[in-house]
């Protein structure tokens, strides 16, 4: 893979992705989406004291987001294209599939990193105008940095799990459906994982060592209190680079 | 830009080149050559194969078996350096519809290696070259006629100024004038780069190629340059006659003059006069005398004219060939 292929196809990816209207529509989603989960919390917050923070409760609900929004963004990326035939003009030049599956990757999670960016000028705006309620702090800085972290390097798996299923169709609707299915099946594991009771189940014992890698939710907890543990950060970036690289064999065997 | 490769033989190269899908084999045991600055056309009828070999040639698609290569690289093998050396339009010329035609020309050019410092020369020559400066430089490709988006995909695959370029169908559905265009603009190829080109348009392809290639149901059955497989394929010459003399007067007078002539049953046309087929072999000397031999013994002859065999002819007799005798050719 040159620099130079991977430079221009990020810059034009990102070019795309300004002027794509789906953007548009999708962050305005996720706005309006996470900016409700954030008002209702901070409703909560300020009816009665609460054990959690609007902006931990906010980050709880990651998933929705994740859910709704991210399959939009991703799901146009290689199905249009291979819809439309520009995929094969495109691998008629010099640059590798690599090259065009990395720019594509690297320009949706930058975006899906600015949708979350974008977010967090609403709990900035509400520390900045209120602070507090009663004894209660609306924001904390290090929950939001570390739900922040949380949500660009799980991202990193869940936008390549993106990827890789828009090369799997021409259908940008059925690219969509596979996200949606994949990030469902990665989240309920891991939040099944974390509610099943294997502490005191023996012969489960060999789940535990899995179940910890896999614990979803118990990551963005470990981020937001400011544990930086390497497993989930292996887990995410394999799963990235496992992910991609299958997009790459899945863009070579179909052209 | 990638080192200067010493001129190979071939441009393009197909050794035994067959694409199979499961059961179904859609190409098989092709071999061709292109030259060196030669405008070869790629006919066959629909289905037999035309499409997948130039997207294997391309690179954009694995063959089963056999080699391609552009400019002496393997295809298969190093495929970014075959690239290089070449420019492929696909049959529908898939282009983006939300990038202006100046944009994407420059994306183009930064993709196919051209020197960041030529790249702004570079896309204002192809423009001015595809006629596309004034009316379309700066309109979105969506907003685009059929002409304009196939002169964009003309102007995207000389960008780079390739040694190879294989346009699949360049002409289709465009209006007599554009297509003028765009053959003057094929023409003036010639000995710059090997162009491989596919189309419908026989008349066209006589027109603008030096050679053909001719495949049916995955197979070659004729290659060569126009006159050579016209002597190969149709070994006949044959002249309309319109005369008042009867078919047996005429036969005699014609295989007078060459015995191996047939003539054909005449088509009455009007006040006695018919009009008949008289076929001589195509080496006969009797295809030079055949009017005068008529004229002189006295026949009343209103009409006497050879019929010119084009690539139509050729296509014709070639697609009814076995591939059997189209490789011992």
């Amino acid at each position: 893979m040159t620099m130079r292929h991977f430079r221009t196809l990020l810059a034009h990816e990102l070019r795309t992705a300004l002027l794509s209207g789906n953007t548009w529509a999708s962050a305005a989603l996720f706005l309006a989406l996470m900016g409700g989960i954030h008002f209702f919390a901070l409703l909560e917050c300020s009816r009665a004291p609460q054990p959690w923070t609007p902006v931990e409760a906010t980050f709880r609900l990651f998933w929705l987001p994740l859910l709704c929004v991210l399959p939009l963004l991703t799901m146009r990326s290689f199905a249009e294209e291979r819809r439309s035939g520009t995929l094969s003009a495109l691998l008629t030049t010099p640059a590798s599939t690599a090259a065009i599956v990395w720019a594509k990757f690297l320009s949706a999670w930058l975006t899906w990193a600015a949708f979350w960016c974008a977010f967090l000028l609403f709990p900035w705006l509400v520390d900045a105008r209120l602070g507090t309620v009663g004894d209660q702090r609306l924001s904390d800085p290090a929950t939001l940095f570390g739900g922040l972290c949380f949500v660009l390097v799980s991202g990193l798996l869940h936008v390549a799990l993106g990827i890789l299923c828009s090369c799997l169709t021409r259908s940008a609707a059925l690219a969509a459906l596979l996200t949606f299915i994949s990030l469902l099946g990665l989240t309920a594991v891991g939040g099944a994982m974390e509610s099943l009771p294997i502490e005191s189940w023996s012969w489960l014992g060999w789940l535990r060592e899995p179940a910890a890698h896999l614990r979803t939710f118990g990551h963005l907890q470990d981020f937001a209190g400011g544990i930086l543990d390497s497993r989930p950060l292996v887990l995410y970036v394999t799963g990235m680079m496992l992910s991609l690289g299958l997009a790459v064999l899945a863009v070579e065997g179909q052209e | 830009m990638s080192d200067v490769a010493p001129q190979p033989e071939a441009a393009v190269a197909a050794e035994r080149l067959t694409k199979r899908y499961g059961s179904l084999t859609a190409i098989e045991d092709l071999t061709f050559s292109v030259a060196p600055g030669e405008v070869v056309g790629f006919l066959g009828p629909n289905g037999a194969g035309k499409s997948t070999t130039m997207r294997i040639l391309s690179g954009t698609m694995a063959g089963t078996s056999g080699r391609a290569a552009i400019w002496g690289v393997s295809v298969a093998l190093n495929p970014a350096e075959a690239k290089r050396h070449m420019a492929y339009m696909p049959e529908n010329n898939p282009l983006p519809e939300d990038l202006r035609v100046e944009e994407y020309l420059r994306l183009r050019a930064r993709l196919k290696d051209v020197d960041a410092g030529q790249v702004d020369a570079r896309v204002n020559q192809v423009m001015e070259d595809c006629d596309l400066v004034r009316r379309a430089s700066g309109r979105l490709i969506g907003q685009l006629s059929k002409g304009f988006r196939q002169r964009v995909g003309i102007a995207d695959a000389l960008l780079a100024q390739p040694k190879v370029v294989i346009l699949d169908e360049p002409t289709i559905g465009l209006d007599p004038h554009q297509i003028l265009g765009i053959r003057d603009l094929i023409r003036s190829l010639r000995g710059q780069m090997a162009v491989l080109i596919s189309s419908h348009i026989l008349h066209e392809v006589e027109q603008v190629c030096d050679k053909v290639v001719i495949i049916n149901r995955g197979r070659l059955v004729a290659q060569g340059r126009t006159d050579d497989l016209r002597r190969e394929l149709l070994p006949h010459a044959g002249f309309t006659v319109v005369t008042k003399a009867s078919q047996a007067e005429l036969t005699a007078l014609c295989t007078a003059a060459e015995p191996a002539a047939t003539v054909e049953a005449g088509v009455a046309t009007d006040l006695g006069w018919s009009r008949y087929r008289v076929i001589l072999p195509a080496q006969s000397p009797a295809r030079e005398t055949l009017a005068t031999t008529l004229l002189g013994a006295g026949l009343p002859l209103r009409e006497i004219a050879e019929e010119r065999y084009g690539l139509e002819d050729i296509f014709l007799a070639a697609t009814r060939r076995t591939p059997a005798e189209g490789r011992r050719s």
